[in-house]
């Protein structure tokens, strides 16, 4: 162990003296030869050189092939590449296995015709699914539906927690309980939301009736009014995730240095101009992520659809592609269909990620 | 153009607890019109506070802020026709640097976007920044950053400026430079300047007149001369110099001050001063003490001390000397930078009698000021 950590500060003063040399490719070579192997952990009978004195000497080519082999891996892949690995392999191999390897088999199988008991037949490939998919009106409903889930309930979050964000880092009264007040539903699980909305809705019963039957409205059959479904279930999941946008929002307010606001004021901006032209667009950063994890909580929203009615059958004028695809799966074992309705509900959510990610990326954040 | 008066301003802040912190007492002060003011005072001493109680930035508790004739201490801070620059500078940074400028045109007047284009090139012109208009502040260095906050006040053109110790973030090569840039613009523009510092060297060189507050409360307000060579109080006399004044605590018996480590000689007219005063303090600046490197004091007005401590500086050496009646209670000496001296040695320090402050120790008020022999206002009565 000792001798370990010898030949790895060797290597590392060995690697520092690399960077500030001029001829960086002789010392690259020398440490491919003596030191380098010597750090690379799991491999003891290549390290043969490299004990305390060699570290100036050349080296003997003992170790020759497969340091000069590692050491180019480094070189291609950035430094540290093969010391590392023992940390990051595994769990990329994890992922890479059950995560894309569970989508690349889903998009094969998307490709078959696999339908009923028994196995899939990978042998004719094509795009037939895909082709009944564009074709099917449930699923082009299910489509726009997830569509308009997915921007009015992120857009709603973000306006509603920014505002109220706001008012909090305005010093309202009660500004703590109320942070709290409008977290706590987060840490609700979408099936106890989903009852207690349940409840609310209820035609007869429900508060929402009994509320606007105050005013003379109602009552609306919220749920089974496939006009009123969707928009009532936009109107929970907010209520749910508001208070998320709020403490991202609330975050990013809070990092915003005093004299902004003081700037701006003595600036001669009113309150609402210096909300709207310097506080808003310096909130990017935080709309950028809370909208990212809004989005995927919205095309998650199979949970609350499912514990609504219990069942795979959302009511009529709710049903999202995450819907379909499960009860054509799993009720009518249309597998490959249901796999190609996930591969589209697949390319939306790329469609989310896939700027935000490209967007970091270009930063230099990932 | 407008001269800027606070009358008996007063901020009280309420604690958590209930209980009253007063942060500016009772302060009055006014600046001319065209005038550069430093406020000066260490931390914490509520000329901060003063300066955002003009901004508007603060509510005032009690007293009153002049704009002219106008007041304007229940005035938005949109509303007065001030422009602050802001020690973090306090840059928009999702803004270019011109839209950072035109930013108070556009929300405080209604120019044209021609007029207020042509207002921040000149500006930036002035400041020599005109290459930098298209840049964002996080692509600047600190410097630069500075003068974008400085022509963002510029380009208002207002009543007053307003700064809350601009220079502090930058280096000390850097500052100095600027402070000069500062001086040369606000003499150029004639704007009435309200400047808020702890670095007592911008307030002695940058100031037309500084005032200085402790504790909330306005000590002097004076030209800087007047504050270095005729303090008005102790804590004035302290503050102002470095390094500080030296002081002694005495008491007076006679014709002669008797403190722990030595006995002072009264002359007539310091005698006229202290009468009736139970303690004072003596007090006396670092560079008016003379030191000889001969053994024999002649007593009088000169002490034998040795060389405790020697700070070169370059130009001066500060010497840190203690009485051979006390060597604990060490006071600083400047000499000149070439001279040669070294701690152990044993050297005499002259106190000259034109040289000496006195204060009373209850009030800390000045009772005797040094003399300035070769000064124009010579000969003015010693303040009581």
């Amino acid at each position: 162990m000792r001798r370990f950590f010898d030949r790895l500060t060797q290597a590392r003063s060995g690697r520092s003296s690399h960077r500030s040399s001029e001829d960086d490719a002789d010392a690259r070579d020398a440490m491919a030869d003596g030191q380098r192997p010597a750090t690379d952990g799991g491999v003891p009978t290549g390290a043969g050189t490299g004990d305390g004195t060699g570290s100036d000497a050349t080296p003997t080519d003992e170790a020759g092939a497969l340091g000069r082999g590692l050491a180019r891996l480094d070189d291609r892949f950035g430094e540290d590449f093969v010391e590392s690995s023992p940390f990051w392999l595994p769990p990329f191999l994890l992922m890479g296995f059950f995560v894309y390897g569970a989508i690349a088999w889903n998009v094969l199988i998307s490709l078959t015709d696999y339908e009923g008991f028994g196995n899939a037949d990978y042998s004719q490939l094509d795009f037939e699914m895909y082709a009944r998919a564009f074709g099917d009106p449930t699923v082009v409903q299910a489509a726009i539906n997830t569509f308009v889930l997915l921007i009015a309930f992120t857009g709603i979050c973000l306006v509603l927690g920014m505002l109220i964000a706001i008012l909090v880092d305005r010093n309202v009264r009660f500004d703590n309980t109320l942070r709290t007040i409008y977290l706590l539903p987060m840490s609700l699980s979408f099936v106890v939301t989903a009852q207690f909305w349940l409840w609310m809705y209820d035609y007869n019963n429900g508060i929402v009736n009994q509320l606007l039957g105050v005013v003379n409205l109602g009552p609306y059959n919220f749920i089974g009014n496939p006009r009123l479904v969707l928009g009532a279930v936009v109107f929970a999941l907010v209520w749910q995730f508001s208070g998320y946008a709020m403490v991202v929002y609330l975050a990013a307010l809070r990092a915003i240095p005093s004299e902004h606001f003081e700037a701006a004021k003595v600036d001669g901006a009113s309150i609402p101009r210096m909300y709207w032209r310097v506080i808003v667009p310096q909130l990017k950063g935080a709309t950028i992520s809370a909208a990212v994890v809004l989005m995927v909580f919205a095309l998650k929203a199979f949970d609350f659809l499912y514990s609504l009615v219990g069942g795979y059958r959302p009511p009529n004028g709710a049903d999202i592609l995450a819907t379909k695809m499960v009860r054509e799966a799993y009720q009518n074992t249309n597998w490959a269909y249901g796999s190609a309705i996930a591969v589209l509900l697949f390319l939306m959510a790329l469609g989310v990620i896939g700027p935000y990610l490209a967007h970091q990326y270009r930063n230099d954040n990932l | 153009m407008a001269q800027l008066s606070l009358d008996h301003l007063t901020k009280v802040f309420t604690d958590d607890d209930g209980s009253d912190i007063v942060a500016v007492d009772d302060v009055t002060v006014n600046i001319e019109d065209g005038e550069f003011l430093v406020l000066v005072g260490p931390s914490g001493c509520g000329k901060s506070t003063t300066l955002r109680m003009v901004a508007g930035l603060e509510t005032v508790t009690s007293g009153d802020i002049r704009l002219g004739e106008e007041s304007i201490a229940d005035q938005k801070p949109q509303d007065r026709d001030i422009a602050m620059v802001f020690q973090s500078y306090a840059l928009y940074p999702h803004m270019t640097v011109r839209e950072n400028m035109s930013f108070g045109l556009e929300e405080s007047t209604d120019m044209s976007d021609d007029e207020i284009h042509e207002r921040v090139e000149d500006a930036a012109d002035l400041l020599g920044i005109p290459e930098l208009l298209g840049r964002k502040p996080g692509e600047l260095s600190g410097g630069q950053r500075q003068r974008v906050a400085l022509g963002r006040a510029i380009v208002r053109d207002p009543e007053v400026f307003l700064m809350d110790e601009p220079l502090s973030n930058l280096d000390a090569k850097l500052r100095s430079q600027m402070r000069t840039e500062l001086q040369r613009l606000q003499e150029d523009l004639d704007t009435t300047t309200m400047y808020v510092t702890h670095d007592q060297t911008e307030a002695m060189t940058m100031g037309d007149r500084i005032a200085v507050l402790d504790a909330g409360e306005l000590q002097q307000a004076g030209t800087p001369l007047e504050c270095y060579h005729r303090p008005a109080n102790r804590f004035v006399a302290g503050f102002i110099g470095e390094p500080s004044m030296n002081f002694f605590d005495a008491t007076v018996e006679g014709d002669r001050l008797i403190t722990d480590a030595f006995d002072y000689p009264l002359t007539e007219e310091m005698r006229e001063a202290v009468d009736g005063a139970n303690g004072v303090t003596l007090g006396i600046r670092p560079e008016d003490i003379e030191v000889a490197a001969d053994d024999s004091p002649t007593g009088g007005d000169e002490f034998g001390t040795t060389v405790d401590v020697v700070e070169p500086m370059g130009n001066e050496n500060a010497v840190y000397l203690g009485f051979d009646e006390d060597p604990t209670d060490t006071f600083v000496a400047t000499v000149g930078g070439m001279r040669r001296i070294d701690a152990g040695e044993r050297v005499v320090a002259c106190f000259p009698s034109d040289a000496i402050h006195l204060f009373d120790d209850a009030s800390g008020d000045a009772l005797h000021n040094r003399s300035l022999a070769d000064a124009e206002d010579a000969g003015a009565e010693p303040r009581v």
